[in-house]
C-alpha cells in the first residue's frame, strides 16, 4: 500500500514542477532558446554553465554581480570588460580581473542588453542537480575495470609447496622413529640401509611408483618441449605501467583516433608515446569519477605539474614529474621496423597487428595471433595468422597473404614500382599478377636486407 | 594406513608441482628469448630502458622518462623550398604570459601581451591554397582533421565529436560549432591550434606549423560555403573581417 501512495506523492510533485516549467518556458521560452544558442556559440569556449575553468562559472553569475551591487555594469562588462576596467565605475571587474590572474576576456561588442540577459536566463534556467550525472557513460562503461596484482601468486604456491615437501619430511621422519623404537619386535628390517628399504618399499607398491615416475618424466618432457616453443613468444606479455590507462575508454567510448596520441606514428619509425601535454589537452577538465580514476588522473596532473586547487579553475606549476612507460612491442635489435611505412605507404589499420584496443579494458598487451584473426580488416584482406605475434613467421606471413594494389595511384611508392615494372621488366609483372594480386613479398617484403641490415 | 595416506600425499605434491611449473606465467616479463643483449643492446632504441644490460646496472643511463616534448628551437627539415622552409620558423605571433599558467607553456618564448588579439591582423594564410593544389590541400586537411580534431569538434565541425557525446566533459561547457567562430581571422584560428584557448590545449607538440595551416584551410570550409571551391569561381573569398 505504501508504494503506490509514494508513487503518487512524486506524480503529483513532478507534475507541479513541469507546470511551473511549462509557465516559465511560455514566459520567456523564445529568449531563452535564443540564449542557449548564443551561450554556444560566444561563451562556452572558456565558461562553463557549472564548473569555474578559463573563465568564471556562469550560473548565477548575474546574481553575484547584483550582490555587489552592480547588477547594470554585467552588461557593460561582457560588451568591452577592458573599458569598464579602465573606467573605474566598477569594483566588481577589477575583483574578477584579479582572481583570474589577469587573464583577459574577449570583447563581444556586438551583443545587445537582451542579448545578454537572454544568455543569463538560459544558464540560470539550466538545473545544478541534473549536471551532477554527466561523464556518467564514461563511468558504467568502465567502473569494472580493476587492477590486479598477479605476481604474488605463483611466490604463495612456491610456499605451499615447501610446506607440503616439509610436511612429507616430518611424516616419514616420525615413521622412521617409529621403526627404530619397534626395531626389535621386527627383525625383518634389521641392518637394511635406506637404499634397501627403498626398494623393498618401491616393490611393494611398484603400481604407484611407476605411475608417478611415468608422470614425472612426461612432465619433464613437456615442460621441455614447452620451454623450447615459449623462446621469444611475448604473446603473454603485458607489463605493467605507472598509469591504468584503459585503452577502451579513450579509444572505444570516447573515439579518440589512435593517431591523435600515438601521433608519430604517420612520420616516424616508432608510434610514438604522448607527451603528458596530450593527456592534459582533455584531462585539465576530466578529473575522473569515483576515487579509483581520480587517483589514476591524479598521478597525470603531478606528471603534468597541474594543481587543480591552484586559482579559481587549477593552474600549472611548472613542477613537473617524468612518467617512465614500459614498452609492450619490443623487437630486437637486428631487426627494422617502421611504423610509418606500414600505416601511410601500407594503409594499414593499427588493430590489424595490435587487436582492437577501443575494447581492451586493461593496459596495453601484445595481442595473441588468434584475436587478430578476428579483425575485420584482416578477414577482408584475407590474412590469417598461425604464427606466434611479434615472431618473424608472422611478419612473413602477412607480407605473404597481403595484397597491395599497385595501380590504383593512392601511394607513390607503389605507383613507381608499377611503373619501373611496366617499363624494365613485363615479364615479371605478368608473372606476378598470375594469382591474380601481387603481394608484398612478390614487391620485396621478402627480402632479408628489408627487415635485417 | 600410515603408509598409504604417505603415497596419496606424495601423488598430490607431484601433480601440484608439475601443474604450478607449468603455469607460472607473469605478464611483467617478456619470457625466454634466444639473445637478451640484441633486445636491450647498446644500441639507442626508442623507449627501450637502456639501464641493466646483460645484468649490469648502469643508473645513469636508466630510463628516467619515456616522452619527451621535442628540445626548443627545433626546426624539423623540411627540403629546400624556401616557401615551405619558412613555414616551419618560429611563430611570429607569441602567446601571452598567462598562458603558462593556463595552457602550461613554461620554457617557450612569450610575450607581456597576448599574441591572440594581434593575430587578428593576420588574414593570409601563408599557405596559399590554388586551383592546383586546393585538392591536395583539403584531403590532407581531412586526413589531420579526422584524427586530431573529430573527437571533440565533431566530423561535421559542429562540436558535437564523440567526447561530447559520450558525456565524458560532463556539464563542463560546450565546443563551439565553427559556424559561429567564422569571423576570427586565419591568424586567431592557427594561434588556438598553436598555443591552445580556453579549455582547448596547446597542440604545437602534436603537429607541425604547415599541418595547422592545412587545418586552418580545412576547417573554413566549414564556416564558408564553397570554400576552396574553384571550379565555380576563380577566387576564394579569403578577406576576412575581425570584429573580436
Amino acid at each position: 500500500m505504501k508504494i503506490p501512495v509514494f508513487q503518487r506523492v512524486v506524480q503529483v510533485l513532478l507534475s507541479v514542477r513541469v507546470m511551473l516549467f511549462i509557465s516559465l518556458m511560455l514566459l520567456c521560452g523564445a529568449s531563452i532558446a535564443q540564449g542557449e544558442g548564443l551561450f554556444k556559440a560566444k561563451c562556452a569556449t572558456c565558461h562553463a554553465v557549472f564548473k569555474n575553468g578559463t573563465g568564471p562559472k556562469l550560473y548565477e553569475a548575474r546574481k553575484r554581480w547584483e550582490d555587489a551591487g552592480e547588477g547594470d555594469l554585467i552588461y557593460e562588462w561582457v560588451r568591452n570588460n577592458a573599458a569598464l576596467r579602465a573606467s573605474g565605475k566598477s569594483v566588481r571587474a577589477l575583483e574578477v580581473f584579479q582572481e583570474y590572474n589577469g587573464s583577459v576576456m574577449s570583447a563581444f561588442g556586438d551583443l545587445t542588453n537582451d542579448q545578454i540577459s537572454s544568455i543569463l536566463d538560459w544558464v540560470d534556467s539550466q538545473d545544478p542537480n541534473a549536471s551532477a550525472g554527466g561523464g556518467n557513460v564514461a563511468q558504467a562503461t568502465s567502473s569494472d575495470m580493476s587492477v590486479e596484482e598477479e605476481e604474488s601468486i605463483p611466490w604463495i604456491w612456491i610456499v605451499m609447496g615447501i610446506m607440503f615437501s616439509i610436511i612429507i619430511m616430518a611424516v616419514g621422519g616420525v615413521r622412521r622413529e617409529l621403526k627404530i623404537a619397534t626395531k626389535e619386535s621386527d627383525k625383518g628390517s634389521e641392518g637394511l640401509t635406506y637404499i634397501d628399504e627403498f626398494k623393498v618399499w618401491a616393490w611393494k607398491y611398484r603400481l604407484y611408483v611407476g605411475l608417478t615416475t611415468l608422470v614425472l618424466v612426461l612432465s619433464l618432457i613437456v615442460g621441455f618441449f614447452q620451454t623450447l616453443y615459449s623462446v621469444n613468444i611475448v604473446e603473454a606479455y603485458q607489463p605493467s605501467q605507472p598509469i591504468a590507462f584503459p585503452h577502451d575508454v579513450h579509444a572505444g567510448v570516447n573515439g579518440i583516433d589512435c593517431k591523435y596520441c600515438h601521433n608519430s606514428v604517420t612520420k616516424s619509425k616508432s608510434a610514438g608515446l604522448p607527451t603528458v601535454n596530450v593527456c592534459m589537452n582533455c584531462h585539465k577538465k576530466i578529473n575522473g569519477e569515483g576515487e579509483e580514476y581520480q587517483g589514476e588522473i591524479a598521478k597525470i596532473y603531478a606528471a603534468a605539474g597541474w594543481d587543480p586547487s591552484r586559482g579559481p579553475s587549477g593552474a600549472y606549476t611548472n613542477q613537473t614529474e617524468p612518467i617512465v612507460w614500459n614498452k609492450v612491442h619490443n623487437l630486437p635489435d637486428h631487426v627494422y621496423f617502421n611504423h610509418s611505412q606500414h600505416v601511410v605507404v601500407g594503409g594499414l589499420d593499427c588493430k590489424q597487428c595490435h587487436g582492437d584496443m577501443a575494447k581492451l579494458n586493461e593496459t596495453a598487451k601484445v595481442q595473441p595471433y588468434q584475436e587478430l584473426n578476428k579483425i575485420e580488416e584482416n578477414i577482408e584482406s584475407k590474412i590469417e595468422f598461425d604464427r606466434a605475434t611479434m615472431t618473424m613467421g608472422w611478419c612473413i606471413q602477412c607480407h605473404e597473404q597481403s595484397s597491395v594494389n599497385i595501380t590504383d595511384g593512392k601511394s607513390g611508392y607503389y605507383t613507381e614500382i608499377h611503373e619501373r615494372l611496366k617499363e624494365n621488366d613485363y615479364n615479371l609483372l605478368t608473372k606476378y599478377n598470375e594469382d591474380g594480386r601481387v603481394s608484398v613479398s612478390e614487391l620485396g617484403g621478402w627480402e632479408c636486407s628489408k627487415c635485417h641490415y | 594406513m600410515i603408509k598409504k595416506r604417505y603415497i596419496h600425499i606424495c601423488f598430490f605434491a607431484l601433480i601440484s608441482t608439475a601443474m604450478v611449473s607449468s603455469c607460472s606465467s607473469n605478464s611483467d616479463s617478456p619470457g625466454n628469448e634466444y639473445m637478451p643483449d640484441m633486445y636491450r643492446s647498446p644500441a639507442i632504441e626508442a623507449y627501450v630502458d637502456y639501464g641493466e644490460i646483460r645484468g649490469r646496472e648502469n643508473t645513469d643511463v636508466k630510463s628516467k622518462v619515456s616522452a619527451r616534448q621535442t628540445p626548443k628551437y627545433t626546426i624539423p627539415y623540411y627540403g629546400v623550398n624556401k616557401k615551405e622552409v619558412e613555414l616551419m620558423l618560429p611563430n611570429k605571433r607569441k602567446a601571452g604570459m598567462t598562458w603558462r599558467e593556463s595552457h602550461g607553456l613554461y620554457g617557450w618564448d612569450l610575450d607581456t601581451e597576448s599574441g591572440y588579439e594581434n593575430a587578428r591582423m593576420d588574414t593570409i594564410n601563408p599557405l596559399t591554397m590554388t586551383a592546383q593544389n586546393a585538392k591536395t590541400i583539403l584531403k590532407e586537411g581531412k586526413r589531420l582533421y579526422e584524427s586530431m580534431c573529430t573527437h571533440c569538434h565533431g566530423e561535421k565541425g559542429d562540436g558535437n565529436g564523440t567526447m561530447i557525446q559520450s558525456g565524458a566533459y560532463g556539464d563542463l561547457g560546450v565546443v563551439p560549432a565553427y559556424k559561429n567562430l567564422d569571423t576570427l581571422s586565419e591568424g586567431k584560428i592557427f594561434y588556438s591550434i598553436y598555443y591552445g584557448k580556453g579549455y582547448m590545449g596547446a597542440h604545437g607538440s602534436l603537429l607541425d606549423k604547415k599541418e595547422i595551416w592545412t587545418l586552418v584551410h580545412y576547417v573554413r570550409q566549414f564556416q564558408r560555403d564553397g570554400y576552396g571551391n574553384f571550379e565555380e569561381k576563380d577566387e576564394s573569398d579569403s578577406k576576412t573581417t575581425d570584429s573580436k
